[in-house]
C-alpha cells in the first residue's frame, strides 16, 4: 500500500508541479544570496567597517622654543587627569538604569519619566561612584556633572571621560599607587602649552588656542565616525608664525566598537602622536628680563639687536600679559584686563611713534652727503629758537645751547643745528635718506601683524594724500624726526645698526643660526671723517651728554636720546626715545627705546625715562660678555 | 537502560551540567567557595613550609662544629656593624626630624614591622605572588606594604586567617609611585611580564627628560612615598634603559629588580598603624 503512494505521489503531476516550484524559489534565494554574497561583498563589508569601527584622533604636542643659549621659553607641561573608562562599565551602567527604572514603577504611568530622562542620573551615579573613590583618596569632595557627562555619552562615548584635570604631582603619586591597574579609572596624561618666565616676551613668543579639528595625514579610516582631541593653534607671536613648524604630528587610534558604541578590544590601528619640531629663536633670556624689568610700569617698548647680524636679542613691549593665563584658556576677565592697559599691541613691531631727535642721524647724513652740512665748517649759535618764515620754532634747551657744530649738535640734541642744516638740505634728501634706511617698508622680521603704517613724508606724499603745500615748517619738523614722520621701534633699532656698521640696511631675524654670517648692505655713504663727526658725537652723548644717565664705567658707547610727541585722543604725549649702540670701537649690540608718557602734556625726556632701560641691557650684556658660561663638557649617553 | 552511546557521553555531560550551575551560582556564594578552599589549602602550605624550614634546620646542625663557631663570629662582627649602622641611623633619623620639624612636614604614615615566612610561591605568566605564613591572626591588612633587605617585595592583596598573599612587585598588576633617586618628581613604576627564567624586570614611566640611565650608568629607582602607601626611599631596581616617548613628554624604560625576589624566605609585612592615615 505504502509503495503504491509513493509511486503515486512520484508520479502526480501536481505534486510535480508544487517541486518545481519550491525549486525554483530555492534557486531565486540561492542566487540572490550568492548574488548579495559575491558581487555584494565589498559594499557589505564597508558597511559593517564603518558601523563597527571608530577613529579617535590624538594631536601631537608642539615642539619647544629655546632662546639663543638653549633655555627653554616655550615648553610643555604635562597635564595628568584621571579619567573613566565608560566601556569598561556597561555592566554598572545598566544595573544602575534598571534600579532607577523600578523605583519609577510606583508612579502613574504618565508621570514616569522616558527612558532617556533616566540615562543621565544613571550614568551620573555610577561616574559619581567612581568619583567618589578619588574624593577620598584625594581629600576631595568634586561633583560629576550631569550636563558634561550626557554630552560626553552624546559626542565622545569611545574617549574616556575626564573625572578630575591639572592634577598636582603629588596627587598624581597618590593615585598611581592607590588605583589598581586594571580599574577602570586611569591616570590619563597630555600636554599643556608651558611658558618658563611668565610674562617674559610675551608678544614675541605669542600663545595658542585650542583646535577642535587637528588634521590627520596618512592614517587610514576617513570615512569613519571620528573623534578628534582637542589640539592647538598658534594665535600670535611666533607660535602662529611658526604654527606648522611647532605643530606636532597627529597620532590616531581605530577602534571596533560594539553596537552601542563602545569600544571592544584593543585598536586594529594605532600610530603614537610625535612631538613637533623645536625652534631656536635669538632672544637672549637675560637681556629680556633685563629690559623687561626696567620697564616695569612703563608703556613703550625696547629692542636690542645683534649689530653684525641682525638677530634680534630683545624684543620688549609693555604692558604685556603672561603666557600662562592663557592655559588652558583665557578668562573674560583676564581678557578685559588686557584690553584695558593695551597689552595687546607689540608696540615694537606695531607700535609707530615719530622717531624724535634720534632721527637727527639721518637728517645729518642727508646733510653730510648732500654738502650741505661740512663737518669742520658747518654750526649754529643756539638761542633757543628758529625761525622759519614768521613761526618760531623752539630747541628744547629754551635758554640756547650756544655754539654748536655738528658733534656739539648731536651730543646736546640741539634742534636749531638741524632746524637749519635740515632746511638746507631739503626735505626730499632727508626723505630718500629715511627711506635708504629702511623706514618706509616693514623691516620683515619673522613674526605675525608687523605693521604697515610707518610714514616717511615728503612733499609728493602731502600734496597726494592730504592735497595740500608742503611748507618749510614741515621740513623743519621731518629734521628733527617730528611731523608726519612715523616708525616703529624695531625700524629704529635697525638704523641703529645700520650706522653701526657703517651700512643702511639691516635685515633684523628672530631666529637663531649658530654661526650666521654677518649682513652686510649698501655702505653708508659718508666719507671716514663724516662718519667720525657723527659718532664723535654720540659718543659724547653717551659720556657727557644727553645720553649720560645711561653711563657704565667700562664699556663705550654711542647714543642718542629723543623726546618726541604724538597726538592722541587724550591730548598729546610725549615719547622717551633712546638709541645707542656698544662697544663704540666693536659695536656688538645695538638698543633702541621708544617710552609712552601715560599722562597727556607732561614732560618725559628720552635722556630720563629711557636710558635707565639702556642702562640695564648695557648692564646685563656687558655682565655676559665679562662672565661667559662655561662650556659644560659633553658625555655621550647612551649608543 | 540508556543507549550505549549516551552512556559514553555522560562524563562530559556531567561535567556541562556542572559548569552550567557553576555559572548561575550567586557570587556569593563563589566568593565564599574561593575563600574556603583557599583557607583549606592553608594548613598544608603551612606544614610544608615548616617542614622545610625544620629540614634547612636540620641540615645546620649536621655542620661541624668548627664551621659553626666561625660562622657564629662572623655573625657577631656582622651583628657589631649592624649596631654601627642602627646609632648612625639613629642620628639621621634625629637630623631628618630636626630637619622636618623645621619645614613643619607633615609626618610620614607610622608602620609597624611584622616579619613572615614565606610559604609558598606563585610565579607564573599570569601571577607573580607570595603566600606568607601570616594573616590577619596578626593584624595584616590588605594593600599593606612587604619588603625585604633589597627593597620592595609588593603589596599584600588577600590577607586570611592565617595566611596573606603578596602581589610582588614584578607583577603587572602591581604599580607604585617612585622616583630616581635624589630627584623628587614622581614617576610610575609597574611590574612586567616575567617569566620563570629571566632576571626580573619592570617598566617604569612618566620619567621627565632630564634624567638619565643606561645599561653601564644605572640610576637608583627608590619609592617616593608620595603615593600615601610605601614610606620614601625603599630601593625598587636599577633603571637600566630610558628612552623619550614619541610626545617627547617623558622617557619610559626598564627596571632590573633584585634577583633574591625569586627566591625569597623571609619578609617584613608593613602594617600601618593608622590605616586611615594611607
Amino acid at each position: 500500500m505504502s509503495k503504491l503512494i509513493e509511486a503515486h505521489r512520484a508520479r502526480n503531476p501536481r505534486l510535480l508541479l508544487f517541486h518545481g516550484l519550491v525549486g525554483l524559489l530555492v534557486a531565486f534565494l540561492v542566487c540572490g544570496l550568492a548574488w548579495r554574497q559575491l558581487f555584494h561583498r565589498g559594499l557589505y563589508s564597508e558597511r559593517e567597517r564603518l558601523q563597527n569601527q571608530r577613529r579617535i584622533i590624538v594631536p601631537g604636542p608642539r615642539g619647544n622654543i629655546y632662546d639663543r643659549e638653549g633655555r627653554v621659553l616655550v615648553g610643555n607641561r604635562p597635564r595628568f587627569s584621571v579619567v573613566l573608562n565608560l566601556a569598561d562599565l556597561r555592566g554598572e551602567l545598566r544595573t544602575e538604569f534598571v534600579k532607577i527604572v523600578r523605583n519609577y514603577r510606583e508612579f502613574p504611568k504618565a508621570e514616569r519619566p522616558t527612558a532617556d530622562q533616566l540615562e543621565t542620573p544613571a550614568r551620573t551615579a555610577v561616574a559619581q561612584r567612581y568619583l567618589d573613590q578619588i574624593n577620598v583618596i584625594l581629600g576631595r569632595s568634586e561633583k560629576v556633572r550631569p550636563r558634561d557627562l550626557k554630552r560626553h555619552f552624546d559626542q565622545t562615548l569611545l574617549l574616556p571621560y575626564i573625572l578630575l584635570d591639572d592634577l598636582a604631582p603629588a596627587e598624581y603619586a597618590r593615585l598611581i599607587e592607590r588605583l589598581p591597574v586594571t580599574s577602570p579609572l586611569q591616570v590619563y596624561t597630555s600636554s599643556t602649552r608651558f611658558y618658563p618666565y611668565g610674562s617674559a616676551a610675551a608678544h614675541t613668543l605669542g600663545f595658542v588656542g585650542v583646535n577642535d579639528d587637528p588634521t590627520v595625514e596618512d592614517f587610514p579610516g576617513e570615512d569613519l565616525l571620528t573623534f578628534k582631541m582637542k589640539g592647538s593653534l598658534g594665535r600670535a607671536g611666533l607660535e602662529k608664525k611658526f604654527d606648522a613648524h611647532l605643530q606636532g604630528e597627529t597620532g590616531g587610534a581605530i577602534y571596533r566598537v560594539d553596537p552601542a558604541g563602545y569600544k571592544v578590544d584593543l585598536p586594529i590601528e594605532k600610530r603614537l602622536p610625535v612631538q613637533g619640531h623645536n625652534l631656536t629663536i635669538s632672544l637672549d633670556i637675560d637681556l629680556q628680563l633685563a629690559a623687561e624689568k626696567a620697564m616695569e610700569g612703563r608703556v613703550g617698548a625696547a629692542v636690542a639687536l645683534d649689530v653684525r647680524t641682525g638677530e634680534v636679542l630683545v624684543l620688549a613691549s609693555k604692558p604685556d600679559y603672561d603666557l600662562n593665563t592663557f592655559v588652558p584658556r583665557l578668562s573674560h576677565e583676564e581678557a578685559a584686563q588686557i584690553e584695558e592697559t593695551g597689552g595687546w599691541l607689540n608696540r615694537a613691531i606695531q607700535g609707530v611713534y615719530p622717531a624724535g631727535s634720534t632721527f637727527k642721524l639721518i637728517t645729518a647724513i642727508a646733510g653730510l652727503r648732500s654738502g650741505a652740512i661740512d663737518r669742520d665748517h658747518s654750526s649754529v649759535i643756539c638761542p633757543g629758537f628758529f625761525m622759519v618764515g614768521n613761526r618760531r620754532f623752539p630747541c628744547w634747551n629754551h635758554n640756547g645751547h650756544g655754539e654748536r657744530n655738528l658733534a656739539g649738535a648731536i651730543r646736546d640734541s640741539c634742534n636749531v643745528f638741524f632746524y637749519k642744516y635740515g632746511l638746507e638740505t631739503g626735505p626730499d634728501l632727508i626723505a630718500a635718506e629715511a627711506r635708504r634706511f629702511g623706514f618706509d617698508h616693514p623691516t620683515g622680521i619673522e613674526l605675525p601683524a608687523e605693521t604697515h603704517r610707518m610714514l616717511v613724508a615728503d612733499p609728493a606724499w602731502k600734496e597726494k594724500n592730504l592735497n595740500e603745500k608742503w611748507f618749510p615748517g614741515d621740513t623743519a619738523n621731518l629734521a628733527i624726526g617730528q611731523g608726519f614722520l612715523d616708525v616703529t621701534p624695531l625700524q629704529v633699532a635697525c638704523m641703529v645698526a645700520s650706522f653701526a656698521r657703517g651700512e643702511t640696511l639691516t635685515k633684523p631675524t628672530i631666529l637663531h643660526v649658530a654661526d650666521r654670517p654677518a649682513q652686510h648692505t649698501a655702505p653708508i655713504g659718508l666719507a671716514p671723517a663724516d662718519y667720525a663727526a657723527i659718532l664723535n658725537g654720540m659718543e659724547q652723548g653717551y659720556q657727557i651728554g644727553t645720553g649720560r644717565l645711561a653711563r657704565i664705567d667700562g664699556l663705550s658707547a654711542a647714543s642718542k636720546t629723543g623726546t618726541a610727541q604724538k597726538r592722541t585722543p587724550q591730548g598729546t604725549i610725549e615719547l622717551a626715545w633712546m638709541i645707542c649702540f656698544a662697544p663704540a670701537e666693536n659695536p656688538q649690540i645695538a638698543i633702541a627705546v621708544c617710552l609712552e608718557s601715560q599722562e597727556p602734556d607732561t614732560s618725559f625726556g628720552g635722556g630720563v625715562y629711557s636710558s635707565p632701560i639702556v642702562k640695564a641691557i648695557l648692564e646685563a650684556w656687558k655682565y655676559k660678555q665679562d662672565h661667559p658660561a662655561a662650556k659644560a663638557p659633553v658625555f655621550k649617553v647612551g649608543p | 537502560m540508556l543507549p550505549k552511546r549516551f552512556d559514553q557521553a555522560r562524563p562530559f555531560a556531567t561535567l556541562g551540567l556542572i559548569v552550567l550551575v557553576w555559572l548561575f551560582v550567586p557570587l556569593v556564594v563563589k566568593s565564599f567557595t574561593r575563600v574556603t578552599f583557599f583557607e583549606a589549602q592553608a594548613p598544608f602550605a603551612a606544614a610544608s613550609s615548616y617542614v622545610q624550614d625544620l629540614q634547612e634546620f636540620w641540615a645546620m646542625r649536621v655542620r661541624p662544629k668548627n664551621e659553626m663557631i666561625e660562622a657564629g663570629r662572623d655573625l657577631a662582627r656582622l651583628n657589631a656593624s649592624y649596631e654601627l649602622r642602627l646609632q648612625e641611623n639613629d642620628q639621621l633619623q634625629n637630623e631628618i626630624l630636626r630637619l622636618e620639624n623645621l619645614l613643619k612636614l607633615p609626618p610620614l604614615p607610622a608602620f609597624r614591622f611584622e616579619p613572615a615566612r614565606v610559604a609558598r610561591r606563585d610565579f607564573s605568566g599570569w601571577w607573580q605572588r607570595l603566600v606568607i605564613r601570616k594573616g590577619a591572626n596578626y593584624g595584616i591588612t590588605v594593600g599593606a606594604p612587604v619588603v625585604f633587605v633589597g627593597g620592595v617585595v609588593g603589596r599584600v592583596t588577600e590577607v586570611h586567617a592565617y595566611t596573606s598573599v603578596v602581589d610582588l612587585i614584578t607583577s603587572p598588576t602591581f604599580r607604585l609611585a617612585a622616583a630616581a633617586e635624589g630627584d623628587p618628581r614622581p614617576v610610575s613604576y609597574q611590574g612586567g611580564l616575567n617569566d620563570s627564567f629571566r632576571a626580573p624586570r619592570g617598566t617604569v614611566e612618566f620619567v621627565p627628560l632630564d634624567i638619565y640611565a643606561t645599561a653601564t650608568a644605572t640610576r637608583r629607582l627608590v619609592t617616593s612615598g608620595l603615593g600615601g602607601v610605601f614610606p620614601p626611599g625603599l630601593t625598587i631596581g636599577e633603571i637600566t634603559m630610558l628612552e623619550p616617548s614619541t610626545d617627547g613628554l617623558f622617557k619610559t624604560g626598564e627596571v632590573r629588580l633584585d634577583e633574591r625576589l625569586g627566591s625569597l624566605t623571609e619578609v617584613t609585612v608593613l602594617v600601618p598603624l593608622n590605616p586611615l592615615e594611607l
